[in-house]
Formats: structure tokens, C-alpha cells, sequence
């Protein structure tokens, strides 16, 4: 008799959660009568400093301009700014704004109905500020679902230092690169540092070889179907990435370490060579925590051709994050306005605060910046192609089979052939 | 007697503030991961019924079975471990100088917590400066293994910290049950000419089986959920070789975005364990408990 | 011969004890290391100055109000935890009635599920009672998900508890509740401090909850706040070093107080049968 009722409350209790669920309200005022804004980010003071006071400081100038309107910060770090998400949306709690990737990210959202889109924004305060190309990552069946911020091209980083010292100059082929990796290989210096426990970060060679071989065309086509991941470029790209392992070309243990380790080694001098994106900039250029000796010591140089061929400015990238509005936002005005008040803002401040490359047009003449951030800008502004990263382009159960796959070529536990077959499979799906 | 120790009333009144606690904020999210696993759903979009689907597809699913045999092995790992733990106990209990310090040494590492853990073993594991490739080196050793890295010895390398973590836990344990232990039963097999290795089998060991039970569950179970300490230091890599049931439970529904299909390899997780459970609850099964 | 094996027998409980501390040893020196020291350095080496300003930057964070909300989320579910699961498992292995196996059951149900496919449904109903971005949320949610070990623990006090106690109690004319309260939870005691040890250890440590339920500043707790230092960007290993021992310190502290407690718990035993 006793357990019937204990039943019978917990069934009671279970139907009153579940019916429960349906409804939820989202309080959007506080208690001053200001509306308010709910902001999410990713750049904890902690480890983003320069970020996080710039976003303080465009909040502020915000709020002093709009005295009726009231922003609400959460910070969350990278991984778990993404576990939040998914939860919120789940439960229908997005913030009114919040970071977004673009394109395999941010469909699902869109083609749920929880992204507003900006186009308005784009025709009327943003008009013509974004550089071009990058704003229709965000789109999703013609319409901008998100306003990107940075801009990013990845380069091959070096220490000019290690160069000399081994008498080995940037390469501009392949053919070079291998030379310049044996060379130090031979000298005990690692060559190149990668953290592919991350995965993404493989990818990035491996798309740089593909564009080379292949073009521009080659990945892209294989990924919006009207070709073949088995394309000859693509495979032959996968052969070479598993070529320059076999020339120890990475630091030892790659497939263990995570970018951050990778990083630190290259900028602790324990290895020559660094492929990552314009957002390290500020690391060679401006960070005062770095020590100056070895900024000075780091130069650039553009993914070298292969065989004699391949654009050499045709670049991997995109722009990084965005900002989104939240489709049930009870602010839904203001929060299109604090987006655009932001993007504007932040084209300005993060150039010469954070040394980041923004989406908006950067006007490089009338800015005292450092030479190596007027060269970055260069590339941008002639590169004939970027084709964005590959995780970011696909959807996102192919893009875990692409990354599992980079990560099985370059520990050789696959072979080119399959690598290409298992994508191709993914993405015929 | 018997009539106070089985009032209905009382009986509630004790039991009942616990076991809505968990109903609530256990059962019902457990019933719910199982609602889910018949959806597909990708967290975002509206929910689609499609039955059994996704656990069928699971149940074909290579990467979901290499990471379960990754679990059991992890969870046979703990299992056995618990022997070096139980002796630890054992030896410190038998009147040991210093066995109080000593077990408190022991618990530090419980201390920290898993991503903690990671961290400080992702730089004891790095091979160019990580302390075991010195250490390795010192002996002669010109190439160390890639523990990390390697694919064939990854997951022992993550086993060496989970052993490092639990160890104080279950020292303190078996320590605590070993001293409740009446002092008199070992007198009288003292008196009676007994070892102390004899003691520690014929006597102590029996008595404290009830224990040992419950921890071989607890190793288990938790072993077989295992997922912080494997997320961060290698995300379940390279290439799957540490991929365990709640890293890609955690995969399949945060990073992939198929919340179904990630909630029924959830519910399918919880499923193994209980069946597992049972077993070792069948198997462990003996005569009565022994009191004393 | 004897003394040998004696020696012996300490020499490799010294090296267990060595295995379990040095790495913790190593991370706080680490965490006094510049990186040119951590990169370029051998890992056994002193730090060449030590570099106490990697604290230093870490406090600055402002961490003070994050340790507070610790400390009493920590305590509060540690008291409820202990409190219902001692009542839980004496009316299930005490008390004489037909679904006490079936119920300790579902308490060890309650073990098995991985937390990350809870935090959906947890949200959504925390969503609509109202308890989101609250500390009761996260209370009550480690309270229930630290019931099922803490009662594992406490098991075994439980089963082994003499009989004849209880009965001269009863014949004695007391209540349950008073022979519950005066008599067998101060006798549980030594294990009772082991089980607190393990919720304190679980709840401080906790994360993914926090990070879910928890939006404001105001409310985050120390291993959540702490995340903010160890970021994408972050390369400083010296202070990501010195941010782990700052959330781990306390701990050893609060346990290296509480263990006398336990010993002088345990020595004073009344449980010796």
C-alpha cells in the first residue's frame, strides 16, 4: 500500500516536470524598469585579457549611449561556452546575443529557427563595412544569420633565429620545405610544432596541400558534392602529409599534444616552425608578456607550392567567430542594435588594442601598427582565394569524421586511399 | 522488537527524503535520456520520433563497441588494482608506524580534481620534457614511448593516473572497515599461534568481504562511466584508441549535435553497467554476510 | 630476517607514498617556473627564482567571492548529503520491511548515469521551478548525485552494526528515532568522516553542473572561475600551475583537519564489537 503512494507521488511528480517543460519564461527587464541584454562570450579575463576589456569597454560606451538598456555578461571559456549552448538551446534559453561559428556550426541553429537574421543590419548601419567573402559564411539560404568579428589567414610561422643558425632559408616549394626539415632534423632541432590532439590543426595542412595540388577547386567541390572526395589532388594531398611525417618533420608525440603545447613549444624556441592563423598575431607583434627577443625573432611565410603548383595566394581561413541574435529574444531590437554598436566598435578597438585582424575593413594607412600586422593585412587584401577551414565548412557529423581521419593520416593508421574513401562516404550521406 | 524496526511510518520517514531526492533529480533525467534516445534530435531543431533506430544503429555501430571494450577494460584495470589497494590497507592496518601519515599521503592525489589531474599528467606524459622521459632517459633510454600518442599504449597511460587518483579512496576504505575489526578476534588468533599473514587472509579479509563487494562495484561502475580525466588529456584519441562509452556519449551529443543518438548510447551505457552490475553481484553472491 | 621483510615492507610503502606525492610536488614547483625554465629546463630543477607573482596574478582574478560559494556550497550539501543518506541506508539495512533490497537498487542505479546526459532534463526542470542561476540548484544536485556513494560507504558500517545494541536500546524502551540519533549516528562516526571526506573532495572539485545551472559571477564556484585561466590562448604554464594548486590547497587544508578528526575518531572508536 505504501509503495503504491510513493508511486503514485512520483508519477505525480515526474508528469508535473514533463508538462512543466512546455512553458518557460525569460525575464527581460530588471528591476530599475531597464530593458535588458543578455550577452554570452568567450573571453574570460583570465586567459583572453585584451578581448575581454575591449568587450567591457564596448558595453560600456553602449550602455552610455542607450540609458534605457542594460547588458547582462556571461564568460565562459571556448569548451565550455559550447556545452552552454547546446544546453540553452535545448531548452530554449539562448541569450538575446551570443558567439557563433559560421557555416556547418551555424546551420543547425538557423534551420531550427533560433538565429534572427541581420540582414537589415547589413543594408542599413553595416553597409559595405565588412570585408567581402566574409559575412556569406554566415549565410544560410541567402540570409545572414551571424556578424562575424575576426578574420583569419592561416601562415607558416618561423624562427628566423633557428633558421640561421642551420643555414636554412623559408622555403617556397615542397620540395624546399622537406629540404629545410631534414636539415634540421639532422641538427636534433624538431621542425615543425603541431598539436593535431586537437585535430583542426592537422587540417590545416592537410587543406593547404590540397589547395596546392589540387587547387582551389578540389576541396571545395568535393564538399558541396559536384566532385569527389577521391579526386587524384586529394588523395595525393593526404600522401604527402603522410610524407612529411615520415621526414619527422612534426615534434615527437603530435597526435598526444594539444595546440596550446604546440604553441608553447614553438614559442619557447623548442621547434622552428609554426602553421597557425592571423589570431596568434598578437603573440609576435604586440603581446607585452612575450619576451620581445623572440618576437623579434619570428617571421612568416606563405604555404609553399607543390610540384610546381598552387597558388600561393590562394589561403586557408574564414573569419572566426560572430555574433548571433537570438530569434526569441524578447529585445529582439535592441539586441540587433547592441550587435551592430559591437561589430562597429570592435572593427576599431580590436585592431590596435587586441592586434586581431576584425571582419570590417581595416583602414591600414592612418594606424601606426606593427610591420609584421601590415604585412598579415597585405596578404588579406591581394590573397585570390580563401577557402575556410574544413571542420567549420562541413556539418557537423562529417566534420568529426574529417577530423578523426586527419588524425588517423598523420599517426599512419590509415592510408591515403581509405582517407578518402571514409570522406567521401561521410559526405555522400 | 520487530514490530518498531518495521513501522511503515518510520520506514518513510527515513527513507523516502533520499529516494525522492534521487527520483527527482536522478530518475527522471535517466528516464528522459532514454525518452530522448528514441528521437532524432539534434538538440536545436524539433524532436522526430523514430523508435529504436538509433540504439539499433548503435548496436552496429564499430566506434560505439570499440569504445565499450575500451570501458571494460578500463573497469577490469580498477578491478584488479583494487588487490594493490586492499594489500596497501592490509599492511598499514596491521599497526604500522606512521601508517596514519602514510595513508594521508596516499589521499592527496583524491584532492584534485580530474582536470587538474589531466593537466598535471599531460606534463608528466609530454615527450620532450615531461618528467618520465627524463626520468627514462636517465637510464639510457634514447627514444621513450609516445605514451600520448601512441595508439597501442594510450590507454594504459591514462590508467597509470586513474590508479595514481583512486588509490587514497580506496586505502581509506578498506583501512576504515580493517579497524573496525574487533581487536579481540585477532588477539585470540594471535594466541593461537597465527601469522600475521594468516590473520590478514583467514580473518581480516572474510570479515571485511562485504566491503570488498561494494568497492569492486564502485571500481566498476565508475570505471565504466569514466569520462573527465580521458576528455582533457586526450579527448579520446589518437583516432579513437582512447575513446571510451561517456567520452563518446559526450561526442556524439555535444560535439556532433546528435543529441538522440548520443542519449541512447547514454541509456545503452547505463544499461551495460547494470548488467554488468548484476553479474558481478550473482557471481560475488556467497553465503550469508558474515556478522560478528 | 623478520626485520628485513620489515624493512623491505616500509621501503616500498616510502615508494608508494613518493609515487603519490612527488607529481603534486613537482606541479607547485613548476608553477613557481618561468616558461623558459618549464621549455628549456630540466623538469627536476628548482625554479631559478621563485616566481610567486604567477599567485600573485592568479588572486588578482579576483577569486576571493568564488571560494566563498564554494565553502558553503561544499558544506551544505556535504550536511544533507550525510544526514539523508546515514537515514536512508539505516531504514534500509536496520529496519525490517519487503522492498528494502529493491530500493538500496535504485540507490545504486543512481550510480550509473553519466552525468552529461542528465544535464538537458536537469536544466529543463530547474527551468521551471525557478532555479536557475540559483546555488539551491546546485546544492540539491549534489546532494542527490552523492546520495548512492555516500550510502556505498556507509554500507558497510551498517550491515557489520552489532544487533545487540540495537536490541538492548529497543528493550530499553527508546524510539527509534532517539536510538537512531543518539546511538548509531555518533557510533557511525569514523565512517561518517570518511564519506564527508569523499563529498568534500567530489563537491569542490564539481563543474559541469555549475558551468550549467550557474550564470552570474556572483554564484560560480571556485573550479568553475578558475576555468577562466586556463583558456584557448593561454600559454603561461607557470601561472596555469599556480592556478591548480590555488583551487587544490584549500582542500588539503580542510582535509589535512578533518583526518585528525577521523583518527581521533577512529582510535576512539566505540565500534570494537
Amino acid at each position: 500500500m505504501f509503495k503504491k503512494k510513493a508511486f503514485t507521488m512520483l508519477a505525480g511528480l515526474f508528469v508535473a516536470a514533463l508538462a512543466l517543460s512546455g512553458c518557460s519564461d525569460s525575464e527581460n527587464a530588471s528591476s530599475d524598469g531597464k530593458k535588458v541584454i543578455k550577452f554570452m562570450h568567450l573571453w574570460p579575463e583570465g586567459s583572453s585579457k585584451q578581448h575581454h576589456e575591449i568587450v567591457e569597454n564596448i558595453i560600456a560606451d553602449f550602455e552610455k549611449e542607450h540609458k534605457d538598456v542594460k547588458v547582462e555578461v556571461e564568460v565562459l571559456s571556448n569548451e565550455q561556452y559550447k556545452d552552454k549552448i547546446k544546453v540553452l538551446s535545448a531548452s530554449g534559453e539562448l541569450p538575446d546575443v551570443g558567439m557563433t561559428w559560421s557555416a556547418g556550426y551555424l546551420e543547425p541553429y538557423v534551420k531550427g529557427g533560433k538565429f534572427a537574421p541581420l540582414d537589415d543590419l547589413l543594408e542599413g548601419d553595416l553597409k559595405d563595412s565588412f570585408v567581402s567573402g566574409t559575412t556569406e559564411a554566415y549565410q544560410v539560404d541567402g540570409k545572414t544569420y551571424g556578424l562575424p568579428l575576426e578574420l583569419n589567414i592561416a601562415s607558416v610561422y618561423y624562427n628566423k633565429a633557428i633558421f640561421k643558425e642551420n643555414g636554412v632559408e623559408a622555403p617556397k616549394t615542397y620540395d624546399e620545405l622537406i629540404k629545410v626539415v631534414k636539415t634540421l632534423d639532422k641538427n636534433g632541432v624538431e621542425p615543425i610544432a603541431l598539436g593535431n590532439k586537437d585535430k583542426w590543426t592537422g587540417s590545416l595542412w592537410y587543406m593547404y596541400l590540397a589547395d596546392r595540388i589540387g587547387g582551389t577547386k578540389a576541396l571545395n567541390s568535393a564538399i558541396d558534392r559536384s566532385g569527389s572526395f577521391e579526386d587524384p589532388a586529394l588523395v595525393s594531398a593526404a600522401e604527402k602529409t603522410q610524407e612529411l611525417v615520415d621526414a619527422n618533420a612534426f615534434v615527437d608525440g603530435f597526435n598526444g599534444l594539444s595546440d596550446e603545447e604546440a604553441k608553447s613549444m614553438f614559442m619557447n624556441e623548442q621547434a622552428a616552425m609554426y602553421l597557425i592563423a592571423t589570431w596568434d598575431l598578437p603573440n609576435y607583434t604586440t603581446n607585452e608578456d612575450v619576451p620581445q627577443e623572440f618576437r623579434d625573432s619570428v617571421g612568416f611565410f606563405d604555404f609553399p607550392s607543390v610540384d610546381g603548383k598552387g597558388d600561393m595566394n590562394s589561403y586557408v581561413g574564414g573569419p572566426g567567430v560572430g555574433l548571433f541574435v537570438s530569434e526569441d529574444s524578447d529585445v529582439l531590437e535592441e539586441s540587433k542594435e547592441f550587435v551592430s554598436f559591437f561589430t562597429q566598435a570592435w572593427g576599431e578597438k580590436s585592431v590596435t588594442e587586441a592586434g586581431v585582424i576584425p571582419a570590417t575593413k581595416v583602414d591600414g594607412e592612418s594606424l601606426d601598427l606593427p610591420e609584421m600586422y601590415v604585412d598579415v593585412l597585405e596578404k588579406l587584401n591581394t590573397a585570390t582565394n580563401i577557402t575556410l577551414y574544413a571542420d567549420v565548412q562541413l556539418s557537423a557529423d562529417v566534420a568529426q569524421v574529417h577530423l578523426d581521419q586527419i588524425q588517423a593520416l598523420f599517426g599512419k593508421e590509415t592510408t591515403p586511399e581509405d582517407f578518402a574513401k571514409t570522406h567521401e562516404q561521410a559526405l555522400s550521406k | 522488537m520487530s514490530k518498531v524496526m518495521s513501522n511503515k511510518w518510520i520506514i518513510a520517514m527515513y527513507v523516502l527524503p533520499a529516494l525522492l531526492l534521487i527520483s527527482i533529480l536522478i530518475f527522471i533525467p535517466l528516464m528522459l535520456t532514454g525518452y530522448y534516445g528514441l528521437m532524432d534530435w539534434d538538440g536545436v531543431s524539433a524532436m522526430e520520433f523514430i523508435g529504436l533506430e538509433n540504439y539499433i544503429t548503435a548496436l552496429q555501430d564499430r566506434l560505439f563497441w570499440d569504445s565499450a571494450w575500451h570501458s571494460v577494460l578500463l573497469a577490469l584495470f580498477s578491478a584488479l588494482s583494487l588487490a594493490i589497494y586492499l594489500t596497501i590497507a592490509l599492511i598499514l592496518a596491521s599497526k604500522i608506524k606512521g601508517a596514519n601519515l602514510l595513508r594521508k599521503i596516499y589521499l592527496i592525489p583524491m584532492l584534485l580534481s580530474s582536470v587538474a589531474i589531466a593537466q598535471l599528467w599531460i606534463k608528466v606524459y609530454n615527450p620532450s620534457n615531461g618528467i618520465l622521459s627524463t626520468v627514462l632517459g636517465w637510464f639510457g633510454a634514447e627514444k621513450t614511448p609516445l605514451w600520448l600518442s601512441d595508439t597501442s599504449i594510450v590507454l594504459y597511460a591514462i590508467f597509470i593516473p586513474i590508479l595514481w587518483q583512486y588509490a587514497g579512496f580506496y586505502i581509506l576504505i578498506y583501512y576504515a572497515a580493517l579497524k573496525n575489526i574487533p581487536e579481540s578476534l585477532i588477539e585470540a588468533a594471535k594466541i593461537d599461534g597465527a601469522t600475521s599473514l594468516q590473520i590478514a587472509l583467514k580473518i581480516k579479509l572474510p570479515l571485511i568481504m562485504g566491503v570488498v563487494k561494494v568497492t569492486i562495484v564502485l571500481a566498476i561502475v565508475g570505471s565504466l562511466k569514466y569520462f573527465d580525466l580521458i576528455y582533457v588529456m586526450t579527448g579520446g584519441g589518437p583516432n579513437g584508441a582512447s575513446e571510451v562509452m561517456a567520452s563518446y556519449m559526450y561526442k556524439l551529443a555535444f560535439s556532433t549535435s546528435n543529441f538522440g543518438y548520443g542519449s541512447a548510447i547514454g541509456f545503452l551505457l547505463l544499461l551495460i553497467t547494470l548488467i554488468v552490475t548484476l553479474v558481478i553481484n550473482k557471481l560475488t553472491a556467497s553465503k550469508d554476510e558474515i556478522q560478528y | 630476517m623478520a626485520r628485513l621483510g620489515k624493512s623491505l615492507l616500509y621501503i616500498s610503502l616510502a615508494l608508494v607514498a613518493v609515487f603519490q606525492i612527488f607529481p603534486i610536488i613537482w606541479l607547485f614547483l613548476f608553477s613557481l617556473k618561468s616558461n623558459q625554465e618549464i621549455f628549456a629546463g630540466s623538469p627536476f630543477a628548482m625554479p631559478a627564482e621563485f616566481r610567486w607573482e604567477n599567485y600573485l596574478k592568479v588572486w588578482e582574478g579576483g577569486i576571493g567571492l568564488y571560494f566563498f560559494n564554494s565553502i558553503w556550497i561544499t558544506g551544505v550539501a556535504i550536511i544533507l548529503t550525510v544526514l539523508l543518506a546515514s537515514m536512508a541506508t539505516f531504514a534500509i539495512t536496520r529496519m525490517q520491511w519487503k522492498y528494502s533490497k529493491l530500493v538500496l537498487g535504485l540507490f545504486m542505479i543512481g550510480l550509473m548515469i553519466p552525468i552529461h546526459s542528465a544535464l538537458i532534463p536537469l536544466f529543463n526542470m530547474f527551468l521551471n521551478v525557478n532555479l536557475i542561476d540559483n546555488p539551491w540548484s546546485i546544492v540539491i544536485t549534489y546532494t542527490a548525485y552523492n546520495l548512492p556513494i555516500t550510502m556505498m560507504i556507509l554500507l558497510g558500517f551498517y550491515t557489520t552494526f552489532p544487533r545487540e545494541i540495537e536490541e538492548a536500546a529497543i528493550i530499553d524502551g527508546s524510539s527509534v528515532h532517539r536510538m537512531f540519533f543518539r546511538i548509531i549516528l555518533p557510533m557511525s562516526m569514523p565512517i561518517l568522516s570518511t564519506a564527508v571526506i569523499i563529498n568534500m573532495i567530489y563537491n569542490w572539485n564539481e563543474f559541469v553542473f555549475v558551468n550549467t545551472f550557474i550564470s552570474s559571477d556572483q554564484y560560480k564556484t571556485l573550479t568553475v572561475g578558475i576555468q577562466n585561466f586556463i583558456g584557448q590562448y593561454m600559454t603561461d604554464w607557470g601561472a596555469i600551475g599556480a592556478t591548480l594548486i590555488i583551487s587544490f590547497l584549500p582542500l588539503l587544508l580542510a582535509f589535512i583537519f578533518f583526518s585528525n578528526k577521523v583518527i581521533e575518531g577512529l582510535s576512539s572508536s566505540a565500534v570494537k564489537g
